[in-house]
């Protein structure tokens, strides 16, 4: 009966999230669609979601028989009702598609945390509900703050010291340094950082305009980068050196510094490559996975032997065996995907995050104010580059860097930094306070 | 300073910057989709993957069957109700089907993943998992021909070598043996002993795919078509005094004989060594390394098999002339497997054109029907029309009048070289080899390489043990 019900709905999950994929690629001209068109569209992707979490909950229930899955499925089934009423309340979402895409992201985590580690499933799920409380908080907190470029060496001083201190205090995790532990808690700074980073380098392009903004955000970026290659955690690194290069190419235009950077970052890509043994052997891993399978090759082969036997369809949830891959629950949940629900879902997932991408990049595009729009950028830039690097490393398309997927991996500091991000982007035209004038809406 | 930036056309940045992640996340589609198509089953069949257990769970191997419908290797409940593998005919498919227990081996670990798929209908697959019952694996159908393997298996038994034989048009492996042997049936049981340091054997290598011999005589063809190429005619004449000395080297033409004057046929029927070191020496040595090349020497063979060993040859500008002239007629540092050879003749029979040689035909479903068909694929022409025919006038000469004619080969039209390869500095210890193709009167053709280890000359052994498995082929 079991098996029955998982095979049949391999086929069910996957037509669900082929609509939603389709659709989504729709929406990404939602700022061009007929605002009806639009609007039906997001509620056929809502229902898709819905669908999505209660067919997966139930086949997990019928393999796991564990009744807690059915009371965290109507858990968060609320969770998506509340969340998609609260952002309609408090401010008119830049955009509804971004909404849809990060549900189904949450969906797509609770169900394989669930499958794979019921108590950590339990502690996201905590996690997610904290975290879309804590970013509403935040929005209304930067609502009222005037000027807020001007704070921009506060950020700066305030990232670096983080990080300084992870360096100094964090606890080495496969050869990197990345979190604090205090208690049962462990922080990991550096995803708070990413967004502080944000706000440091969007103040000085705002406040100078000119040739110093450019300057100081660079020292400051350097400074950044230099700590996070000092505590080894060069995924990160990468995605703050990226962030600079691209944010100071929209704000400055120049294609010259963008060339001249892109260079620099080659360089020193080469340097550490040559001057880091731990890099060195990343790449050995990442060219030749099966030759070093016992030691440094082995999560990456464990990783491709899930996506390969899983197949165009997925072996079925709960058929496969993705618990054999380290770190599964963190930064491979990519594999486990690809292997239960099948490549085409794996490639749909792709395929969502791109178009979450665009639908970032399009409200920076359309953000009224440059400091948002910078900000909103940004952020489109650390969450398609963190994406990349993470599904590029589990399918060994690059080298793995050991970063987590947005929304789906677990880790709550990773979930409260990112659902911030994008709780700013969805609310970023409401956020500039501009004292003597009336506040401006959107142009809807 | 806070003036407002509305004007989208200074923004386009943010779309350029758009673009070149979308082209990134295109390309990671596009490469994981490849790595699907292409490179995943490398990974699927890897030994440290532990996701097969999962598989035979629900589903019992499916059964491999000759291309004549005998089946060779199949699932059975012992007498404890537990699965095992059995292999009805024991050695005679050894090496060509592999081995389950212990870790796998042959079409058993290329195909392991196939044959625990099923494709029975969803109604007959939701009926068994309601009740608990297994669902019957695919099947795997090979290209051997039952009775040629036979032929191939009996003939060679008391030596140590490789039989292997190809239908030229399509590049189907009709027969595959190597000795010695093993018993699948009892590897588990064997294991220690097989693999003890002190056995020498190598009974787990297959010669015929993995084997590197010293090609003898049978290298002669590869040196008639680099003088061929060289000079571009066939123009050939040479006196034979029984030896020929280079550098303080002399080498000697079979039991010393003295062939007298010789074109190419005669030299190429009568595998004269003087001549054809005459001919190595004079030859330009890139225009040999080339032709040697582009008959596929140093590379990967072009089949579809697991696992296929390169052949070698070694030749250079500061080679002496006496190592030269051992090369030209197989000797000196060439190494090549009895597959390889058998794909050159292959190509010959086949006006040139290579057929990738597989073992694979299809997957059938327990009901019978297809899942998946090998589509023979072609390398491509590696000889032309001209080398074609002078080669199948000499290859024909060694049957009808040289070396091979006292070998009784039918009413079969028989083109071939046999081949006495000296292995060690003792020259009375050589390998007889015999490669070459028939032809029935209908056209149909097969293509074989013998080799048998310390057997002697390659007239005596393996070119009688090719009549047989020839018979066997066109005798059905």
């Amino acid at each position: 009966m079991v098996n029955v019900l998982t095979t049949f709905s391999r086929i069910t999950i996957l037509s669900y999230i082929i609509i939603f994929t389709v659709i989504d690629l729709v929406q990404i001209f939602e700022y061009k669609l007929n605002e009806t068109v639009a609007s039906i569209l997001a509620t056929i992707q809502a229902v898709m979601i819905v669908l999505f979490l209660c067919n997966s909950s139930i086949v997990l229930y019928y393999a796991k028989e564990d009744p807690k899955i059915l009371a965290l499925m109507l858990f968060q089934l609320m969770f998506l009702a509340a969340f998609g009423i609260i952002i309609n309340n408090i401010t008119l979402p830049a955009s509804k598609g971004v909404i849809n895409n990060i549900l189904l992201m949450l969906c797509f985590s609770f169900v394989f945390l669930e499958r794979l580690n019921m108590a950590r499933a339990i502690r996201q799920f905590i996690f997610v509900v904290v975290a879309t409380f804590a970013s509403i908080l935040g929005v209304y907190i930067l609502r009222k703050i005037t000027k807020i470029n001007q704070y921009m060496m506060l950020f700066a001083l305030l990232g670096i010291i983080s990080l300084l201190l992870v360096s100094v205090l964090g606890k080495v995790e496969y050869g990197a340094k990345l979190s604090i532990t205090m208690g049962s808690i462990s922080i990991q700074p550096s995803e708070f950082v990413k967004l502080s980073y944000l706000f440091f380098i969007a103040g000085c392009i705002v406040t100078w305009k000119d040739f110093r903004g450019f300057l100081i955000a660079g020292l400051g970026a350097a400074l950044h980068v230099i700590v996070l290659v000092f505590s080894k955690d060069l995924g990160t690194a990468s995605i703050f050196l990226a962030t600079y290069v691209f944010l100071i190419f929209i704000a400055y235009k120049n294609y010259i510094v963008l060339t001249l950077e892109l260079l620099l970052a080659t360089l020193g890509g080469l340097f550490a490559y040559n001057y880091f043994p731990h890099i060195r052997t990343r790449f050995i891993a990442w060219s030749d996975p099966l030759s070093v399978i016992d030691d440094k090759g082995y999560q990456i082969s464990q990783s491709l032997f899930a996506i390969g036997t899983g197949g165009w369809f997925g072996s079925g949830l709960t058929k496969g065996m993705p618990n054999k891959i380290p770190v599964v629950i963190k930064d491979f949940i990519f594999a486990a995907i690809a292997e239960e629900m099948g490549t085409i879902v794996a490639i749909c997932v792709i395929v969502i995050y791109m178009c979450t991408a665009i639908m970032l990049f399009n409200v920076a595009f359309n953000c009224t104010y440059s400091f948002y729009m910078l900000v909103v950028s940004g952020f489109a830039i650390i969450f398609t580059v963190q994406t990349i690097l993470n599904i590029g490393g589990v399918i060994k398309f690059i080298p793995s860097t050991g970063v987590t997927l947005p929304f789906i991996s677990y880790g709550g500091s990773s979930l409260v930094s990112t659902m911030f991000g994008f709780m700013i982007a969805a609310c970023s035209n409401d956020l500039w306070r501009v004292p003597e004038r009336p506040r401006r809406r959107a142009r809807y | 300073m806070y003036k407002r930036t509305t004007k989208n056309s200074v923004r386009k940045e943010i779309y350029i910057t758009a673009a070149v992640f979308v082209f990134i996340f295109v390309g990671m589609i596009v490469y994981l989709i490849s790595f699907m198509r292409n490179d995943s089953k490398e990974f699927i069949y890897n030994s440290y993957n532990s996701r097969f257990s999962v598989f035979a769970d629900d589903v019992t191997r499916g059964g491999i069957y000759t291309a004549d419908g005998i089946e060779i290797a199949k699932t059975e409940k012992n007498n404890d109700g537990k699965e095992v593998r059995v292999y009805p005919d024991d050695r005679l498919f050894s090496h060509a089907v592999g081995y389950v227990d212990k870790g796998m081996s042959g079409l058993e670990a290329q195909y392991s993943f196939e044959l625990l798929k099923t494709h029975i209908t969803l109604d007959e697959q939701i009926n068994n998992s309601l009740t608990g019952s297994k669902s019957p694996g695919d099947s795997l159908y090979t290209t051997f021909d039952y009775n040629t393997q036979k032929a191939a298996y009996e003939g060679l038994k008391m030596f140590k070598g490789a039989a292997i034989a190809i239908e030229p048009d399509t590049g189907k492996i009709v027969s595959m043996v190597s000795m010695p042997d093993y018993n699948p049936n009892t590897i588990a049981e064997k294991w220690d002993e097989i693999n003890d340091e002190s056995n020498n054997n190598s009974v787990l290598l297959n010669r015929a795919t993995n084997g590197a011999y010293p090609p003898g005589s049978t290298f002669k063809i590869i040196t008639t078509l680099a003088y061929l190429r060289a000079t571009g005619s066939d123009d050939f004449s040479y006196n034979c005094k029984g030896n020929y000395k280079v550098d303080d080297y002399t080498i000697h033409c079979s039991s010393n004989e003295v062939h007298g004057k010789e074109d190419l046929t005669k030299a190429f029927s009568n595998s004269c060594n003087s001549a054809y070191a005459s001919i190595g020496v004079d030859l330009d040595r890139e225009q040999f390394i080339e032709t040697a090349n582009n008959l596929l020497f140093n590379q990967t063979l072009p089949t579809l098999l697991k696992s296929t060993r390169k052949s070698t040859f070694k030749l250079d500008e500061n080679t002496k002339d006496s190592i030269v002239a051992q090369t030209a007629i197989g000797q000196g540092e060439t190494l090549v497997s009895p597959l390889h050879m058998c794909m050159i003749v292959s190509a010959i029979a086949n006006n040139g054109n290579l057929m990738k040689p597989y073992m694979a035909d299809k997957i059938v479903s327990a009901n019978g029907e297809i899942v998946s068909q090998t589509e023979p694929e072609s390398y491509g022409v590696i000889l032309s029309e001209n080398e074609v025919n002078l080669l199948n006038s000499y290859m024909e000469a060694v049957v009808t009048d040289g070396t091979a004619e006292k070998v009784n080969f039918g009413d079969l039209t028989v083109y071939g070289k046999t081949g006495t390869a000296e292995y060690t500095t003792n020259k009375k210890l050589t390998h007889s080899w015999f490669v070459g193709y028939a032809e029935d009167e209908y056209g149909k053709q097969l293509a074989v390489a013998v080799i048998m280890e310390s057997a002697g000359y390659g007239s005596k052994y393996a070119a009688p043990l090719a009549a047989d498995i020839f018979n066997a082929y066109f005798d059905k």
